[in-house]
């Protein structure tokens, strides 16, 4: 298995600038899954590490290796793509050892290596079917054989998950992982799907607009967003969000908005700054004494939890909890978070705030 | 069922069996005279009776149509062979490669389409001229081993193809060639073999320029047919013999390939 290294990986079309920059060091076994919405450059760039697409700028080592020019049938890594793209013409057998075939590879080795894949897919008894006689489920695990029987130096999915069903992903995303943890492999990961992202990676690079917003564990992006974007694009539902000023008062620091008075815990003075005060709906608690004075304008059932909808001020802001919450439309309702659920965002550039040391004036950005 | 659409319907049978009777009339002609015996040729009666084969004898006593049938394949099946491999190498790297000009080259390939056959038929006479290559079947051969038509349907049928695929091979570790071979062509095999019939169906038909090229001889089936018109009359009977023998290997084409050869057309006319 191999590392990846991307280096400062851009490529532009035309004027479009669809991956700007992108650094990123996969480790050797590692699974990093590239998230963000679609057209945010990540199959491009999972393409540009593939080989199919030459960057703009910037390099591709595997391992130790610069790989940008050499071209993706000499490159150690196999993909999976988001529509299988098994070879119709072509049994399942055919299509498992069509990369070996490619290579060379003699005849009783081939069959040896398909047969051994096909066991561990559990596919042997559909080594002579053709793709267009296989289920969804069983088409993904072709596609993923076709991968394994390479014993490449890395593998790359590319949504591979996103043609099944809810059911079917979730078991399937239970076999990538059981997969990689076998294998010790290294995966790049791409999708748009955060559960994904969250459950199988072993870090997740979230992209925005061909950059990467922020690279980090799971726990890391989805406790400390680096930015407004990965705070509201992780979690559902999304982080509210909420302009509003950073104020010294006697008990200490305190972030205020209209109908909205929250306590940041930390005993220091500052000059009044503007920010957006980010918290997430599942931090938000019912309280008699009031942070925050809301109004519930509507609740949505989830089946273990339940959100409600509220307005406090001229904001709307989600509350989830475990069902019942006890709360019905036109509600009055106070609500609190414990200052270390609070993040506070630069209303400028989006970026984290942090609070540095107690003899800076003011909270210091912080790029992740 | 309304009278209304009972009524359409059986209009629609109506035409529709009108339609059939005018197209299969003149083949069914055909096969009626070829049958008659000689002296019967220019009977009018539906059913020719008494059959006889004496026309077919005197098509093979006058021609070798053996070899002229065999010369008309030769010619029919080479030149479809070309056009479906200049074809399908075009239209693979316009449709799978990016380069410079891409469209621009795809366009004036395909504007030969557009240029009339009178104008390129007396350059091509000339230069085959010069190569000494009049009279023979390369002759004929040689300037039809390319059709833009071939060119534009496999293209557009290749802008088609799920691009996926090819990259999925690529990464498979097969070269540019090898995927065309080991990918394109099983994948897109049903529209090779709908176009080679089609291109097989159109060469074999063919008169005016074996009838150029061949002057002296009556090398293809379609030129053997002129030897029975003469000054003095047509002689119908060997001559409808040999051209129903000229249309029979299309008819069993037909017949066995039915299914593709509709999707041809269909194709050509849609895509």
């Amino acid at each position: 298995m191999s590392r990846v290294r991307l280096q400062g990986l851009t490529r532009r079309f035309g004027s479009v600038t669809a991956v700007d920059d992108v650094w990123l060091d996969v480790a050797d076994g590692e699974l990093l899954v590239l998230l963000g919405p679609s057209g945010c450059g990540k199959s491009t760039l999972l393409r540009m590490i593939a080989g199919l697409l030459p960057p703009t700028a910037g390099r591709v080592l595997l391992d130790d290796t610069d790989v940008t020019t050499v071209p993706p049938q000499r490159r150690d890594v196999a993909m999976v793509f988001q529509s299988y793209a098994l070879y119709p013409h072509l049994s399942v057998a055919g299509n498992i050892g069509f990369p070996l075939r490619a290579r060379r590879r003699s005849r009783a080795d081939i069959r040896r290596k398909v047969t051994e894949v096909a066991g561990a897919l559990d596919l042997s008894a559909l080594l002579d079917r053709k793709p267009r006689e296989l289920s969804g489920g069983q088409r993904q695990r072709v596609a993923l054989g076709r991968a394994l029987v390479r014993d490449p130096g890395a593998f790359l999915m590319d949504e591979p998950l996103s043609n099944l069903d809810a059911r079917l992903r979730a078991t399937t995303r239970a076999e990538i992982a059981e997969l990689h943890r076998a294998l010790g492999a290294t995966i790049v990961y791409v999708t748009h799907d955060q559960v994904e992202a969250m459950t199988m990676a072993t870090r997740v690079a979230v992209l925005d607009q061909g950059r990467v917003e922020q690279a980090g564990t799971p726990a890391e992006v989805y406790d400390e967003p680096a930015s407004v974007f990965v705070a509201t694009f992780l979690g559902a539902p999304a982080m509210n969000i909420v302009p509003a000023t950073v104020v010294a008062t006697d008990g200490g620091l305190t972030v205020r908005a209209t109908d909205l008075d929250l306590p940041l815990g930390i005993d220091a003075t500052t000059p009044g700054r503007d920010v957006l005060l980010g918290v997430r709906p599942e931090h938000l608690t019912l309280t008699g004494e009031p942070g925050i004075r809301a109004v519930v304008t509507a609740v949505e059932n989830l089946g273990g939890d339940e959100v409600a909808h509220c307005r406090a001020g001229t904001h709307t802001l989600a509350v989830r909890g475990p069902r019942p919450l006890r709360l019905a439309a036109g509600d009055r309702v106070g609500l609190t978070a414990r200052p270390e659920h609070l993040h506070l965002f630069d209303p400028g550039t989006g970026g984290r705030l942090v609070w540095r040391t107690a003899d800076i004036a003011t909270p210091e950005r912080n790029f992740a | 069922m309304t009278t209304d659409t009972r009524l359409r319907r059986i209009t629609g049978h109506v035409v529709l069996t009108v339609l059939s009777i005018a197209c299969a009339f003149p083949i069914y002609w055909l096969y009626a005279t070829s049958l008659r015996a000689p002296g019967d040729v220019h009977s009018l009666t539906i059913l020719p009776w008494p059959l006889s084969t004496a026309n077919y004898a005197a098509a093979f006593a006058n021609n070798d149509v053996a070899r002229m049938l065999a010369n008309t394949a030769i010619v029919a099946l080479l030149s479809a062979a070309g056009q479906l491999l200049v074809g399908l190498l075009a239209a693979y790297a316009f449709a799978a490669w990016t380069f410079p000009l891409r469209r621009t080259l795809y366009l004036m390939f395909v504007g030969t389409w557009l240029v009339p056959f009178q104008a390129t038929m007396l350059p091509n006479y000339v230069l085959l001229a010069r190569l000494g290559l009049l009279e023979t079947l390369a002759g004929v051969i040689i300037p039809n081993l390319c059709s833009a038509l071939g060119v534009l349907l496999l293209r557009e049928h290749l802008a088609g193809f799920p691009k996926e695929l090819l990259d999925a091979a690529r990464m498979d570790g097969r070269s540019s060639w090898n995927i065309l071979w080991t990918v394109v062509v099983p994948v897109i095999r049903p529209a090779l073999a709908a176009l080679g019939i089609l291109l097989v169906i159109t060469a074999w038909n063919e008169y005016f320029w074996p009838a150029m090229v061949l002057q002296r001889g009556n090398a293809v089936v379609q030129l053997g047919l002129r030897s029975f018109m003469g000054t003095e009359g047509n002689d119908w009977g060997p001559l409808m013999a040999t051209a129903g023998l000229a249309c029979l290997p299309v008819f069993v084409l037909y017949l066995v390939l039915q299914r593709h050869i509709v999707q041809a057309f269909v194709r050509s006319g849609l895509k």
